[in-house]
């Protein structure tokens, strides 16, 4: 694991060099947004891997009511973790940008506010896994609320969308517009792939870390 | 006995327990009037705002009123060492579940009732052409929210700081439901047909679903121990 | 044409930066701590 996890750094970090060298480098100016654009390569990825994270935790907590091993409820823990630090850098890389693009730090954009909703409801989620003492209730509980949790984010994602725009139209400039040209699409693939590979290895080495403190625990 | 009588005998229990004492519902018709207080004096006299604020605070209304009510779901039992013998309810637990859903709907309704009726008298509103409509979008999101409601005062009875938790848990999940049924409620007090809404009622079921289905499923895990 | 806003690319790559650094250093420092043994970490 240990070994794993440290391959899994270091192709991250690979990664993340040539996704910033591809970034800046190869991707050329984008002709509306013009240089801040290049915030995209950074958020998008890492509004994916927030997905992505709460995903995993879904899939974790159902195995481990099913199957009831800790490993499983070690995962859901850290992707739950990892997903929210992910989560928060995507709502402030978003704010970030919407502030030269729409001209304020904050704007209901229905997207940014899914995400907002899920990074609320996933601290809630470490919140409650903070607050009951006994290990095994506490990992049943996040469990349930893991599951519900991955199971309203359809649900917020929909009422939001329509609720911005189901009375007015969209005005905003959307990442990922149909026409986006190969050579943006590749710098935002590999800065995907490189931000997952990022996920990973932080999930791994917090896997490692909750396994060595319940060990502790028991010690 | 059946999963109906089970869940029956939680609920008979509950009704009668707040027949009895008539805590809970007592303090939530004092606090809905409180509510209205508030309300009004947040926005000042001005008749056509409140109007226009009306679908919001209903529901502003709706979810304080659920947040303090549905949190008490499991208080008898914990503050009375019941808990222990609703683990030992026989079969499995989901008829708890349902049992203590079917209560809190009661009390909602209740509640909910009395606030639409306060609103209509104090803020000077005519709701009898949008009355049909009206119950039907309450009752969804009501739905909705006791399911979740329900569930969550379970996962949170028994920690310290519950009455922190519980709200901190149960908003956010509660944003879909929130959405829908304000933006439902407020076409059919504009009069619109209900039919111009049509996509907020759809995510309203599907949420009911969603969430009274996962309720009954994991419902058991949290009344293991 | 918008104008270039170098500052806000800066500041969103360094917010960047300092969150997943910061992360990083926190999950070091707890692996660091569970490493001694628990007798030797008051002193540190």
């Amino acid at each position: 694991m240990a070994t794993a996890s440290r391959v899994l750094g270091w192709l991250a970090a690979l990664g993340l060099a040539g996704g910033l060298a591809m970034g800046f480098g190869v991707a050329p100016r984008e002709t509306t947004q013009g240089f801040v654009q290049r915030i995209m390569y950074l958020h998008v990825p890492t509004a994916w891997v927030a997905y992505l994270a709460f995903g995993v935790v879904f899939v974790a907590s159902i195995v481990y009511l099913a199957r009831r091993t800790d490993a499983a409820d070690r995962v859901a823990h850290a992707s739950a973790e990892v997903g929210v630090v992910f989560t928060g850098l995507t709502i402030a890389a978003g704010s970030i940008w919407g502030k030269p693009t729409w001209g304020t730090w904050w704007t209901w954009d229905a997207r940014l506010t899914s995400v907002a909703v899920l990074f609320v409801m996933y601290l809630g989620y470490l919140l409650l896994r903070g607050m009951i003492e006994e290990p095994e209730r506490g990992a049943r509980y996040a469990a349930v609320l893991g599951i519900i949790a991955a199971l309203d984010v359809p649900l917020v994602h929909f009422s939001v969308y329509w609720w911005r725009t189901l009375h007015q139209p969209p005005s905003v400039m959307k990442p990922g517009a149909p026409t986006m040209p190969p050579v943006i699409l590749a710098t935002l693939l590999v800065n995907v792939v490189a931000f997952t590979l990022l996920y990973l290895y932080f999930v791994t080495k917090r896997v490692e870390l909750l396994r060595r403190e319940q060990e502790a625990r028991l010690a | 006995m059946s999963f109906a009588r089970r869940a029956w005998a939680v609920t008979w229990k509950d009704v009668l327990v707040e027949r009895r004492s008539k805590e809970t519902l007592n303090a939530l018709v004092f606090f809905a009037l409180l509510l209205l207080f508030a309300f009004q004096f947040a926005l000042g006299p001005d008749r056509d705002r409140l109007a226009q604020a009306m679908p919001g605070l209903l529901w502003l209304g709706f979810i304080l009123s659920g947040l303090l009510g549905l949190g008490r779901t499991f208080v008898t039992e914990r503050e009375n060492d019941c808990w222990e013998a609703l683990l030992l309810t026989p079969g499995d637990k989901s008829a708890v579940y349902v049992g203590k859903l079917a209560g809190n709907l009661l009390l909602m309704f209740t509640v909910e009732a009395l606030l639409i009726a306060l609103f209509a008298v104090f803020f000077n509103v005519d709701l009898s052409a949008a009355l049909p409509a009206l119950t039907l979008v309450v009752a969804l999101g009501t739905v909705g929210l006791a399911a979740v409601g329900t569930l969550f005062a379970a996962m949170t009875a028994n920690i310290r700081a519950r009455e922190l938790l519980f709200p901190i848990l149960l908003l956010p999940v509660q944003v879909p439901v929130l959405l829908g049924t304000v933006k439902a409620t407020e076409a059919v007090l504009a009069g619109e047909p209900l039919a111009a809404v049509a996509q907020w009622l759809k995510l309203l079921v599907a949420a009911d679903l969603i969430y009274v289905v996962s309720g009954l499923l994991t419902f058991d895990f949290i009344l293991e121990g | 044409m918008m104008p270039d806003n170098w500052g806000y690319v800066a500041a969103a790559y360094a917010l960047a930066l300092v969150m997943f650094g910061g992360y990083w250093r926190r999950l070091r420092t707890r692996e660091r701590q569970l490493r001694t043994p628990p007798s030797r970490r008051r002193g540190r």
